[in-house]
């Protein structure tokens, strides 16, 4: 499910079955030398969290990416804004995210790590192919916590 | 004998004319307006072909991706990459939604090892039969959709999604 109105109304009558809620965390780089890298792993984060999306459409709800600038503070974000999805009706909350510094911050929920991959200059099998290796490799980390 | 033209002959030709020209200018862009629908492209409904060898395909459902080019939504184009289980029963090939008909996951041919034979829906323990009949006690509510298939030159081509006709 995506965060629009559509979606929403099905989750409200499905919450019983929608219980996962996934965050992108992106980060915007300001400065000019790092903008490329930037704008590179937010495709590669959010064309992930569309495959995802696809494939677990009728139990993930993802929310939309939330971005900061690097002279954010991580810990406060943390600790604020992102600690409010604790309260959230979802029994599982996942971060999806390129950058690692929220793997050593306490979030209300599992941090999914990826190494970001260029996509831009693949041709669109590839991009699949790679984006589903990618998937199969943060299935467990899905399923590991549904099993709980 | 007269061959020559008099002149009330040749204002009221030349008037026919001139007149005909402008009427033709008004009338011809409305004609086409109006049977301009039926001159569309139909964009759904049309056969997308795949990289599936019609001959290569066996008993056991195998996927087949493929895409829609240029998809138009809005103003919005996109090319929208598609899934089906394929498989041939006897001589007929049949195509199968991935979609599970519960909440829209996609299903998995033997996706878990538990159950063999048949498709598995990770979300929620969704299970169809190979001809996509939905298992009863699963949380699915009905069989899988079924694509729309035609062979053309020995590859698969596949259309829109129609309901289960097999089960």
């Amino acid at each position: 499910m995506n965060w629009t109105g559509k979606d929403m109304d099905t989750y409200l009558q499905q919450k019983e079955y929608i219980d996962t809620l996934v965050v992108p965390l992106v980060k915007v780089e300001t400065k000019m030398d790092n903008m490329k890298t930037s704008a590179s792993s937010t495709e590669f984060v959010m064309h992930l969290a569309s495959l995802i999306e696809t494939q677990f459409k009728g139990r993930m709800m993802f929310a939309p990416p939330f971005s900061y600038t690097p002279a954010t503070d991580h810990q406060q974000m943390a600790q604020s804004t992102l600690q409010e999805f604790s309260a959230a009706t979802f029994k599982h909350v996942f971060f999806l995210t390129t950058d690692h510094i929220w793997t050593s911050m306490e979030l209300p929920g599992q941090v999914i790590w990826m190494p970001s991959i260029p996509l831009e200059n693949m041709d669109a099998s590839l991009r699949q192919s790679i984006l589903e290796d990618q998937l199969r490799q943060v299935l467990p980390k899905f399923t590991e916590q549904w099993a709980k | 004998m007269s061959s020559k033209v008099s002149r009330r002959q040749f204002l009221s030709y030349t008037l026919m004319g001139v007149g005909g020209f402008m009427v033709s200018a008004t009338v011809m862009p409305m004609v086409r307006f109006a049977v301009d629908p039926v001159l569309q492209p139909k964009g759904e409904g049309e056969l997308v072909p795949t990289q599936q060898k019609a001959d290569e395909l066996t008993e056991t459902p195998v996927r087949v991706d493929f895409t829609i080019k240029d998809r138009k939504d809005g103003w919005y184009k996109s090319d929208v990459s598609n899934t089906a289980w394929v498989y041939k029963e006897g001589d007929t090939v049949i195509a199968l939604s991935p979609v599970c008909k519960h909440l829209g996951c996609t299903v998995n041919w033997e996706g878990d090892e538990k159950h063999k034979n048949e498709f598995f829906c990770p979300c929620h323990n969704g299970r169809y039969e190979k001809n996509g009949k939905n298992i009863p006690g699963s949380p699915p509510l009905g069989p899988l959709d079924e694509y729309v298939v035609e062979v053309v030159d020995g590859y698969v081509h596949l259309g829109k999604t129609v309901p289960n006709t097999l089960v």
